[in-house]
């Protein structure tokens, strides 16, 4: 995947930033919008949409990340992010090596119950805090409703 | 008497709420008068009344029990 | 959490982010950058030395900036890990070079100012992003006087102003004068549900804590020149209990004005404030107050974005992470999963949920691996310490200066050393650190102890530790005894040294009384049944049943009517505009051909027998009976749409439900769209004596079908007549484009409900409206009654398990914050629309979480239960006083012969029991006791308190 910056591809283009969004819309783009103001194209629509505007790749590319292709959520139909996937689909047993270790990112009160049930069901648990020691915003509550009780 | 009189009381207190409102006292810093000795149970109907009839013949002035 | 601090499985790194993520699911290499903590967290004992010595202040932000921390700190006293940590932007050494006050002054030299930022390397199956929330800084738009006027405070700083661990130890005050305040005002939606700050969205949280931060308050203060007074938009109560909670709070006196208020002025000499609102007959009035709190919204961390970067996820214009209703916890990354508030503003226990829904989800795709990397803890084999004199050791704890401020310990110790049976003591500076846990352990071998007492801290958080200790040294567990000397002495009586050192000496005694009588107890353990039970067919059902299917459990679905799908069958779209029918075609036959599922329909339990582990249960299928046999239990029995008596329902046919019109407009959109004007009427049967609570969805159902008839025929007259929107989260964008879109929103209130009548066979609607002061007639084509939802009536199955439900009849959960799909009897879990109303999306989290709680349940393949049950003695004389009594029907009644003749005596069955010592109580003769609390333990205990005297 390659995140390319919007400002930088509407200067190389010499248009608004608001036409390149449009040509998104419109599909003249086939790439679509990445968080912040980066957007998003896969590597051979990259390419190919390099070559058609005559456009330098390496002066364009924001960062390039060797991500799996994230399925496009624009194209997709409602219905296809209910097909679980199951636990040994083809793919996985053909990668062969599966960690059981998770990563839980915050460690409030969210990532510490994640993380108390997993370490509870086998599994290894890497919890990880931006501040010195978790408990997060709960911790800061003085009492939680409808109980009255002590949030700690 | 030269002193002011000062109970021994003993306290029976369930694990799972009263014994737990003392600890709660202790985090929260309320500040109570010292003359309770508690005995803690796993739940306030442990307390046999012999047990609190037994304390007081014994010359304990009184007996709480909370749960 | 501290139980996450000790958990052999759980590692946790503290001052670090996520820099790339690699690789895919199943397989992910992450790097993790971990920023210098300056404190060796090996050595540091948290003693606190550092924290006194250090001159550096800086305001705390654990308190919200109320409040004073110093440079080197811990975030608050009870964080986990309990280790101080050097903040480098304000240390003096990091800033001039020079002071190591800190350093100087440990005791264990674990100040390190080498420390360098360090790159981890972890390699993890998949991930779950819960960065949580940051609160709207209202400083930074100027609203409302925030940051300059001293008395105007968020609802963040609020808490801790009220907090008895917060800067004022809990005595509320304001920060212009110190004084305590009297007249307190909430101003609700700072930072949410406005274009103003780009925050379009409900916070979904903040009337609820502002109504429990003015029923606090309500408690903190007393007199008649006392107020708390709540100004909001729409009062939004729609969780579980809230409702009543509410109401409370208004019959408590708490003033609830429906006004947005236009500013905040200081009071004289900036102290107190004064606010500015028009009332609800439209006059402007100036009114003062000693304080403002404002209930600040939730918004997206702002670290947000990088982390989505990094992990190639999708954000919504909030940058909030996007999910979806049938897969809430999954983001557009496979193996990536998010929960909390990052997912969405919303309340903890949903959070909670979600967590254990993203943990299920997580560990489904890494099923082949469980285990691999974790580790079992193994212990010694026990001594044998029958026969043995008891020879008990007794540690005090000094608690760093919490207990030795008060308590003289070493004069403790002393004591300690007389007392019969007493062979070693020790004075330790924290008894619960960990190489005091070795210092236990060798004096355990050393001076052959077979007794330990430890004069500390409270049992119930410190008993398993120290039993922990005790079985590492070979020790059974029940040989431990604890003198609680810090929570129910050092600090309650801090100004009493003399007093608190004699009780001290008083409770020691009367531990090592009690702890010579203590014997060794066994756990016993149980099989867990590897199997699951989930009751009920509906969405939360069948999610339940797949879940645990895919993670190879065999499960029993059990479903009362002859289809799946519950009320999916009857619903449109969900709020994010899936077309649920699809989904349920979908679902059903993945269902109905799972090789581990066994649907039954036209089915219901009919008997309960075993608890957690080992439920048997006769199931009638079709007239027919039928014993399984399961570990654990999802009850999903979902509910229905009330029918309502009122409005002419069911006499007129242009008058229907929701469900009902929803079917209208699937089947005869046409007809419907030639309509002139619809009416919609909120709160039927909801938010009234009798039920009170609110049905959660249909704000969110009506303000859909608005917008679905204002997009089919944009001339169309549709009204809404409602007592709060209650729109939460970014469902309010919904409401805000039917606004746009010209749906006309009409405010009624409890006591003047609309009425509905016929006249010249038009079909009317009359409503008084507040703004205008005047009855409104409203002729209707179709009336819409949001009506309430309804649990299904399992008063069968509550007999049967004797689980609670609540006075509206939903399943009572264990814990309403941090167990929220736990039921009151353990190794049951709760799902779905029998639990509150919500829509799909919580249902399936729910249904999700549910299977993680039961799933850590049959891990466990055999399951220990506490020791502390009930057991006969030989005194039974098969009175059978305690069958009566026992609350849990653990005891029943036997026969036996003995020498030729019937004797009867009580059996008490240990899986059953919870040793809450009823029967003790009651038996007249002492033939049944409870093991750890026997009446001569107890009585031990009273005759060394007797000593005293």
């Amino acid at each position: 995947m390659i995140i390319v910056h919007i400002t930088a591809l509407a200067q190389a283009l010499g248009v608004h930033r608001n036409t390149i969004r449009n040509w998104m819309k419109s599909g003249r783009i086939r790439a679509r919008s990445a968080p912040g103001k980066g957007i998003l194209f896969s590597r051979k629509d990259f390419d190919d949409f390099c070559q058609a505007f005559r456009l330098e790749p390496e002066h364009l590319v924001f960062k390039e990340l060797s991500l799996p292709l994230v399925p496009a959520t624009v194209d997709a139909a409602p219905e296809e992010g209910l097909n679980h996937v199951p636990s040994t689909s083809r793919e996985d047993s053909m990668s062969g090596k599966i960690t059981g270790a998770v990563l839980v990112v915050g460690g409030g009160i969210a990532g510490i119950q994640a993380a108390l049930d997993l370490a509870d069901s086998g599994y290894k648990v890497h919890l990880l805090e931006k501040t010195s020691g978790i408990g997060g915003k709960m911790a800061q509550l003085d009492k939680t409703y409808p109980t009255n009780d002590c949030a700690m | 008497m030269s002193k002011t009189f000062e109970p021994v009381i003993a306290g029976f207190l369930c694990n799972w709420c009263a014994y737990a409102g003392g600890d709660l006292a202790g985090v929260s810093r309320l500040q109570y008068p010292p003359n309770m000795r508690v005995i803690r149970t796993m739940c306030s109907g442990m307390v046999h009344p012999n047990l609190v009839v037994e304390a007081l013949q014994r010359g304990i002035d009184g007996v709480i029990v909370m749960g | 959490m501290v139980e996450c601090g000790r958990h052999l499985n759980i590692e946790i790194h503290t001052l670090s982010r996520v820099t790339e993520v690699l690789g895919k699911k199943g397989n992910f290499n992450v790097t993790v950058e971990q920023k210098p903590r300056y404190v060796d967290m090996d050595k540091c004992i948290a003693c606190g030395l550092c924290t006194e010595k250090c001159p550096k202040a800086v305001p705390d932000e654990f308190n919200m900036g109320v409040g004073k921390r110093k440079a080197i700190h811990i975030k608050y006293s009870q964080t986990v890990p309990l280790k101080y940590a050097i903040d480098s932007g304000n240390c003096l050494y990091f800033l001039k070079g020079k002071c190591k006050a800190c350093e100087k002054f440990c005791p264990t030299g674990a100040i390190n100012f080498q420390d360098q930022p360090r790159k981890i390397s972890l390699n993890v199956g998949s991930i779950i992003l819960a960065p949580g929330y940051e609160p709207f800084d209202p400083a930074k738009a100027d609203i409302y006087g925030y940051g300059r006027i001293a008395d105007v405070v968020t609802g963040m700083e609020y808490e801790r102003l009220l907090s008895a661990g917060g800067p004022f130890q809990g005595h509320l005050l304001r920060l212009s004068d110190n004084r305590e305040p009297k007249k307190i005002a909430w101003i609700q939606c700072v930072g949410s549900r406005t274009k103003n700050c780009g925050n379009l969205y409900c916070s979904s949280v903040c009337c609820m804590y502002a109504v429990k931060q003015a029923v606090v308050t309500a408690e903190h203060l007393h007199g008649d020149d006392v107020s708390q007074t709540v100004f909001f938009m729409d009062l939004r109560s729609h969780s579980k209990e809230f409702e009543r909670y509410y109401e409370d709070a208004r019959s408590r006196g708490v003033r609830f004005l429906r006004t947005r208020p236009h500013s905040i002025m200081p009071g004289k000499n900036n102290i107190g404030v004064s606010i500015e609102y028009t009332n609800d007959r439209g006059q402007r009035v100036e009114e003062g107050f000693d304080m403002a709190v404002l209930s600040v919204g939730l918004q997206a961390p702002p670290d947000a974005l990088e982390l989505a970067e990094v992990c190639g996820i999708e954000l919504d214009r909030y940058h909030f992470a996007v999910t979806e209703s049938f897969n809430p916890v999954a983001t557009n990354r496979d193996g990536i999963y998010v929960c909390g508030a990052f997912q969405g503003p919303k309340s903890i226990p949903r959070s909670v949920t979600e967590a254990s829904a993203a943990a299920c989800v997580a560990g489904r795709s890494l099923l082949e691996a469980r285990g691999t990397l974790t580790l079992e803890k193994t212990y010694p084999e026990e001594r044998d310490v029958s026969g043995e004199e008891p020879r008990i050791g007794v540690f005090v704890c000094s608690c760093g200066i919490n207990i030795a401020g008060v308590v003289r310990v070493q004069e403790l110790a002393e004591y300690a050393r007389g007392l019969p049976s007493v062979v070693h003591v020790e004075n330790n500076l924290f008894t619960c650190s960990t190489d005091t846990q070795d210092l236990i352990a060798a004096s355990i071998h050393e001076h052959r102890l077979n007794r330990i007492v430890v004069a500390a801290c409270t049992p119930r958080t410190h008993e398993p530790l120290f039993q922990d200790t005790l079985r590492e040294a070979g020790l059974n567990a029940y040989l431990l005894e604890m003198a609680n000397i810090r929570n129910q002495n050092s600090w309650v009586h801090q100004k009493d040294a003399e007093a608190a050192t004699a009780k001290a000496k008083d409770q020691v005694r009367m531990a090592v009384a009690k702890a010579a009588l203590n014997a060794p107890l066994s756990r016993m353990t149980v099989p867990v049944v590897q199997k699951a039970l989930v009751i009920g067919g509906g969405i939360a059902g069948m999610t339940a049943a797949l879940e645990f299917a895919e993670k190879g459990y065999p499960t029993i679905l059990v479903e009362k009517s002859d289809r799946l799908g519950g009320n999916a069958w009857h619903i449109g779209r969900t709020a994010r505009g899936e077309e649920v029918r699809a989904v349920l075609l979908e679902m059903i036959p993945r269902v109905e051909n799972h090789p581990e599922i066994t649907v039954l329909k036209r089915a219901q339990v009919v008997s309960v027998r075993g608890s957690v582990g080992n439920f048997v249960s006769e199931l009638e299928v079709e007239g027919k009976r039928r014993t399984e046999e399961y570990g654990v239990a999802v009850v999903a029995t979902g509910g229905r749409e009330y029918q309502p008596e009122e409005y002419l329902y069911g006499r007129d046919p242009r008058v229907m439900t929701h469900l009902q019109f929803d079917e209208e407009l699937r089947e005869r959109a046409p007809s419907i769209h030639k309509a002139r004007s619809v009416v919609f009427i909120q709160c039927v049967g909801s938010r009234q004596p009798g039920r009170l609570y609110c049905s959660r969805v249909c704000c969110t159902h009506t303000v859909q079908s608005a917008l679905r008839l204002k997009e089919m025929n944009a001339e169309m007259d549709v009204t809404v007549l409602y007592r709060d929107m209650r729109t939460y989260g970014t469902r309010e964008e919904l409401y805000f484009r039917a606004r746009e879109l010209g749906v006309l929103f009409l405010r009624y209130s409890l006591a003047s409900k609309p009425s509905v009548f016929q006249e010249g066979g038009q079909l009317c609607v009359e409503v008084f409206d507040h703004v205008l002061e005047r009855p409104v007639r409203i002729s209707a084509d179709y009336l819409v009654l949001a009506s309430a939802i309804l649990p299904n009536d399992i008063q069968g199955l509550v007999e049967l398990y004797k689980c609670g439900v609540n006075e509206d009849g939903f399943v009572n959960e264990a814990h309403p914050k941090l167990r929220p799909v736990d039921m009151t009897v353990d190794g049951m879990f709760v799902a779905g629309l029998c639990h509150y109303p919500k829509p799909m999306d919580e249902a399936v989290a729910q249904a999700q979480a549910a299977v993680s709680r039961a799933a850590v349940l049959l891990a466990r393949e055999r399951l220990q239960l506490d020791a502390v049950k009930s057991y006969v003695t030989e005194r039974c004389d098969g009175c059978g006083l305690c069958l009566d009594v026992c609350p849990y029907m653990a005891i029943r009644l036997e026969e036996y012969e003995k020498e030729g003749k019937v004797h009867r005596r009580i059996a008490t069955d240990k899986a059953l029991c919870k040793g809450c010592g009823l029967c003790e109580a009651t038996c007249p003769k002492e033939g049944v006791m409870v093991h750890g609390f026997t009446l001569d333990q107890l009585r031990a205990q009273v005759n060394a308190l007797v000593e005293a005297l």
